[in-house]
């Protein structure tokens, strides 16, 4: 999922001085210098130094929006799951049944990062150990993602498709989870699209199969 | 074994059990190979002669600790009574309680899960085999006993029952939780996972 600046700014709110236009466009470049060499070398590799020159901007300049490589590289992350929620309400259809809409979500989340391993890498090994699973802009934007796999869930169970019974929240966070750890095999056995899809269906199928024996 | 083997098996003792004590105490990113070797007494060079660097440190420091560990189990597990969802819980249960006793080495081994490649002589997290099979064979068992129904994914249940397992993990960072809070939960996912396999 690429970014450019355009959506960064187009996302902020209105309106705006040009002071405060222009201290989100060089916020957007450099996020978008961060997001690049951090997938390219991953977080240990990259360094501050090389992101300000990628982005044609001055070390200052990154610690006038960041406050250390990690903050920059939380953003990088709130930034990409932001980017995931609303690509998946964008794919949403509302009128399609629960699981196959929660098939599609998670295959396009898959097929997104297939080609951006590195970063999916650095960020899931990084946020264990720097407090960001307990960073409220990191929650917010998980959330944000897991929420709406929540929220077709509650829409399956409330058309009948899925049990009534059904623990939304405890199931989305259980799915999430299982979507996440699967990248395992992408970095382990170089799994593809094809096999994830495969994968995260038997995994949704156990988590849902509640319907069957409500039915 | 002759002298020389003697004393390189006693230097990597040495320096795992350091390596263990110092990712827990200071953390994995925080401790060095001189600390290490310092802790360990020996010289940085024999640490360097015995392992590449600290994430290979850590992946045998992991992959030893499983020793022990299912040593412990294998006294608990037989003896596990009861309906399957409460086996199931119990095996869960205690390797919180385990792992819990080392709880920081244990998110440096998540963390350091995903960014391992396929390179590393290390079993990933979630593929433990002996985990996985105590878990499938409660399961198989249940299934024998009737509680499980015929024609489960056994595996995939599995799967996402590990998944759960180990981002429970983040809330020890986000909550502050401590072993009890994670057995809560997981016996609660438990529950969920197993309303769908359950013989009604």
């Amino acid at each position: 999922m690429k970014h450019s600046p355009i959506r960064a700014v187009a996302a902020a709110p209105q309106p705006m001085t040009r002071r405060a236009l222009a201290k989100q466009l060089t916020r957007a470049k450099l996020l978008e210098a961060a997001r690049e060499m951090f997938a390219e070398r991953g977080y240990e590799a990259a360094t501050v130094r090389d992101i300000a020159a990628a982005a044609n901007l001055s070390t200052g300049a990154v610690f006038a929006s960041f406050s250390d490589k990690a903050d920059l590289f939380n953003e990088v992350i709130v930034a990409e799951y932001e980017f995931m929620h609303a690509s998946m309400v964008a794919a949403t259809d509302e009128a399609a049944p629960a699981r196959e809409t929660l098939l599609n979500l998670l295959s396009l989340a898959y097929e997104a990062y297939l080609t951006d391993i590195r970063l999916v890498q650095a960020a899931l090994s990084f946020c264990w150990l720097h407090d960001l699973l307990s960073e409220p802009r990191h929650i917010a934007a998980v959330d944000l993602v897991r929420g709406h796999i929540a929220s077709v869930l509650q829409r399956g169970v409330d058309s009948g498709e899925l049990s009534p019974t059904l623990d939304v929240k405890l199931t989305s966070e259980m799915l999430w989870e299982a979507y996440l750890s699967n990248f395992r095999r992408v970095i382990f056995e170089g799994r593809g699209r094809e096999a994830l899809r495969t994968r995260i269906a038997s995994q949704l199928d156990v988590l849902i199969s509640q319907r069957k024996a409500a039915a | 074994m002759g002298v020389r083997e003697d004393g390189k098996q006693a230097t990597r003792q040495r320096v795992l059990a350091a390596a263990r004590d110092l990712f827990e105490e200071i953390g994995f990113e925080e401790a060095t190979i001189r600390m290490i070797a310092q802790r360990a007494g020996v010289s940085v060079g024999s640490v360097f002669t015995t392992f590449a660097g600290k994430t290979e440190i850590l992946s045998h420091v992991m992959a030893d600790r499983l020793e022990g560990m299912y040593a412990e189990l294998d006294r608990v597990v037989p003896h596990l009574r009861g309906h399957t969802v409460d086996r199931l819980r119990s095996i869960m249960a205690v390797h919180y309680s385990i792992e819990m006793r080392r709880q920081r080495l244990f998110v440096a081994y998540i963390s350091a899960s995903f960014s391992w490649t396929a390179d590393h002589s290390v079993i990933p997290l979630g593929q433990n085999v002996r985990f996985k099979g105590m878990l499938a064979d409660a399961l198989l068992e249940g299934l024998a006993r009737g509680e499980v129904r015929e024609g489960v994914n056994v595996d995939t249940f599995v799967e996402v029952l590990l998944a759960a397992y180990i981002w429970n993990y983040r809330l020890i960072s986000r909550e502050g939780a401590d072993v009890t809070q994670l057995i809560d939960l997981m016996d609660r996912q438990i529950g969920v996972l197993f309303e769908g396999v359950a013989t009604h």
